[in-house]
């Protein structure tokens, strides 16, 4: 009976109706935007760097992230390879020999990263080969390397050329080589597209005189929000007086303190947007009140109670809440997905500025049901507060003055 | 009576300042007669044993070193096999690694010289760096101590305000008969001790007498070494100036 009041309530009058589930309507499909471009954001920086580069976890040498020179490098232990087997999420696991190196062209020399890899088990943890833009990819047998666009670009080399390499090897040997170029990657960060080489494990082995030495096994995760659990895990299997196991947030701490601070911003953004909303909502339901005195004056005159009244208006507003929340979401749907695939792109001034701080300049949003639900309860939360302002007006309306008006 | 005690007072005054000011000409004038004695070393040539101690591992390096004044140096290593013909030049400010394998050399950039020197506890940087340790320093005599059975000044050395040194502070001591720099403590502006120079075995080598050998012990890492053991020095001969240039480099097959 309440409820098909209710009901009736909210079609006798469609444009009011309307205009107040198109408040919730807005509101929820812009606190749903908002907060998918600023985790798609952050997604897009840690994968540029975790996904695309480092790994989730690594299992070094002990010692090596303070100090990483080939001299903690370790032999390929079985008993590693085991505890990795056993755990689940872990999708993949590479082994590297990474080390610092002078990349010279003769006349011009850059500081640069040599990563010696598996061809083909690298390109399944990071999409390596997906990365070439020019020349061919490395097969187990090259004897060739892999440069970075800006790298090379700032050596002024390309395919076919020789590339200098000078560091320091294992045991304090000297490491130099000459390497033809094979091909030339692209990466999104701009930190690691001025800094890679990559070249076969076995060559960097050469190269550093660490003869079946690595530096790290790298480790991509199934299900990343398993991170700590498997970093617990592998920690308990594997000796960790001789070897450490680090996950990107120890790897990259800069990293996810930037995350975590601007998350934090970010709160404070969308907590100025949930205001502003919350406003706009009271409006509407401000407005409906004030046109329907009169009606509550009749009714509650007639001898309807005040609490049935005030049920009625209740359902009216969840209703209209939930039903402008889902349309949000709904509407928002496409914009997110659009803008994941298609991420805004800032000018190139813009673009210049963000590079220089290491950041990809684009802006994808990030495509997470969570986000949906999470703001969709919020909207709907506030609905629900703001419809107790009817309910109160119900409760201490005098009828007369009411129909007055 | 006042008139008394003022002049006592400026006597006393004058007589400290005086004997600070005695002191710190002596110590400038020690330190400079040791870097006039060093420099005083036209040319050298040098054949010279580097060990490099780690805590579980440790390597030899055999090389022969010319230098000229604090300019020009070349350094070719000779043992071990795999390293033969390696050389680094040094040209003023500029440092270029010569690769024998590979044939190439290349001027090492500013980002460089702060590595290791050859995986030693020197940097490219000592190889280069230049300052004065009379000029670029003030001077204060500390005492007198005795370091490998030499009798030595020790001498503190606080960088000036301008002077591009990487030190916040340096320790010397310097041999009272020869001028010979026997230990060097080397700390950074936060007076945190860094290096530690320890010089022994003052033996004479073609009519002069040297150090002949200096081990580099940074504090902070413990069981780390680096040993220079000079085993022929001749000094001031005529060594042609083509010797410290890339082509000379390229040529000498250590």
């Amino acid at each position: 009976m309440l409820f098909k009041l209710a009901w009736r309530n909210l079609w006798r009058n469609r444009r009011r109706t309307f205009i107040t589930m198109g408040s919730v309507l807005l509101a929820a499909s812009i606190a749903i935007f908002m907060r998918s471009i600023q985790e798609g954001t952050y997604e897009n920086m840690i994968r540029n760097m975790v996904q695309f580069h480092t790994g989730y976890i690594q299992v070094h040498q002990k010692g090596f992230w303070d100090e990483q020179t080939l001299d903690h490098s370790f032999e390929d232990n079985p008993l590693i390879h085991k505890a990795v087997a056993d755990e689940q999420h872990i999708s993949a696991m590479v082994p590297r020999v990474e080390t610092f190196a002078l990349a010279s062209s003769g006349p011009v020399s850059k500081f640069s990263m040599v990563v010696g890899m598996d061809p083909e088990e690298e390109s399944k943890l990071t999409g390596l080969e997906n990365k070439m833009v020019k020349g061919s990819y490395l097969t187990k047998d090259s004897r060739g390397i892999l440069v970075a666009e800006g790298l090379a670009k700032k050596l002024n080399l390309d395919v076919g050329d020789d590339l200098i390499l000078l560091g320091q090897g294992y045991h304090a040997a000297t490491a130099y080589g000459l390497y033809p170029i094979e091909g030339i990657v692209h990466y999104g960060s701009p930190d690691l597209n001025t800094r890679l080489i990559f070249m076969t494990i076995s060559e960097a082995q050469v190269y550093t005189r660490a003869d079946n030495r690595l530096t790290a096994f790298a480790l991509n995760l199934s299900n990343p929000q398993r991170m700590d659990q498997v970093v617990k895990n592998l920690q308990t299997k594997i000796d960790t007086s001789e070897y450490e196991v680090m996950d990107w947030v120890d790897m990259a701490p800069e990293l996810s303190q930037f995350v975590e601070s601007d998350r934090a911003g970010g709160i404070l953004v969308m907590g100025i947007l949930y205001m502003i909303i919350a406003f706009g909502m009271f409006g509407t339901v401000l407005m409906m009140v004030a046109e329907r005195q009169y009606e509550f004056g009749v009714l509650v005159a007639i001898g309807m109670k005040r609490s049935r009244l005030a049920f009625i208006m209740l359902i009216e507003t969840v209703t209209m809440s939930i039903l402008g929340v889902l349309a949000g979401a709904f509407i928002s749907l496409p914009f997110v997905i659009y803008f994941h695939y298609f991420p805004i792109q800032f000018g190139e001034e813009f673009a210049k500025a963000y590079e220089e701080f290491g950041i990809e300049a684009v802006i994808p949003t990030m495509i997470d049901p969570g986000i949906f639900v999470n703001q969709a309860f919020v909207i709907l939360i506030f609905a629900l507060i703001v419809s107790i302002y009817p309910m109160w007006k119900i409760w201490r309306m005098e009828p007369i003055q009411a129909m007055r008006g | 009576m006042k008139t008394f005690k003022i002049i006592l007072q400026s006597i006393v005054l004058v007589f400290l300042l005086g004997s600070t000011n005695i002191w710190a000409q002596d110590a400038k004038e020690i330190i400079h007669e040791a870097e006039k004695r060093q420099r005083g070393v036209k040319s050298m040539e040098a054949d010279v044993t580097m060990t490099i101690v780690r805590p579980s591992w440790q390597r030899e390096m055999s090389m022969t070193l010319w230098s000229e004044g604090t300019e020009y140096s070349l350094i070719v290593v000779k043992t071990p096999a795999r390293d033969k013909g390696m050389a680094n030049l040094k040209r003023g400010k500029e440092v270029w690694t010569w690769m024998p394998r590979i044939e190439r050399s290349i001027k090492l950039p500013p980002s460089m010289m702060s590595q290791s020197w050859m995986g030693s506890d020197f940097t490219n940087d000592d190889l280069v760096r230049e300052f004065s340790l009379t000029n670029d320093y003030d001077h204060t005599l500390l005492g007198e101590e005795v370091v490998e059975g030499r009798a030595c000044w020790k001498i503190e050395l606080i960088p000036t305000e301008d002077a591009a040194v990487v030190w916040g502070k340096v320790l010397l001591w310097i041999d009272k008969a020869e001028y010979l720099t026997m230990k060097g403590e080397y700390y950074d502006e936060d007076d945190e001790l860094v290096n530690v120079m320890q010089g022994s075995e003052v033996k004479e080598m073609d009519g002069r007498l040297f150090v002949t050998k200096m081990t580099i012990s940074p504090v902070d890492k413990e069981g780390h070494q680096t040993i220079m053991q000079f085993t022929k020095v001749k000094f001031d001969l005529d060594i042609p100036d083509t010797y410290f240039t890339v082509q000379y480099m390229k040529r000498i097959r250590g």
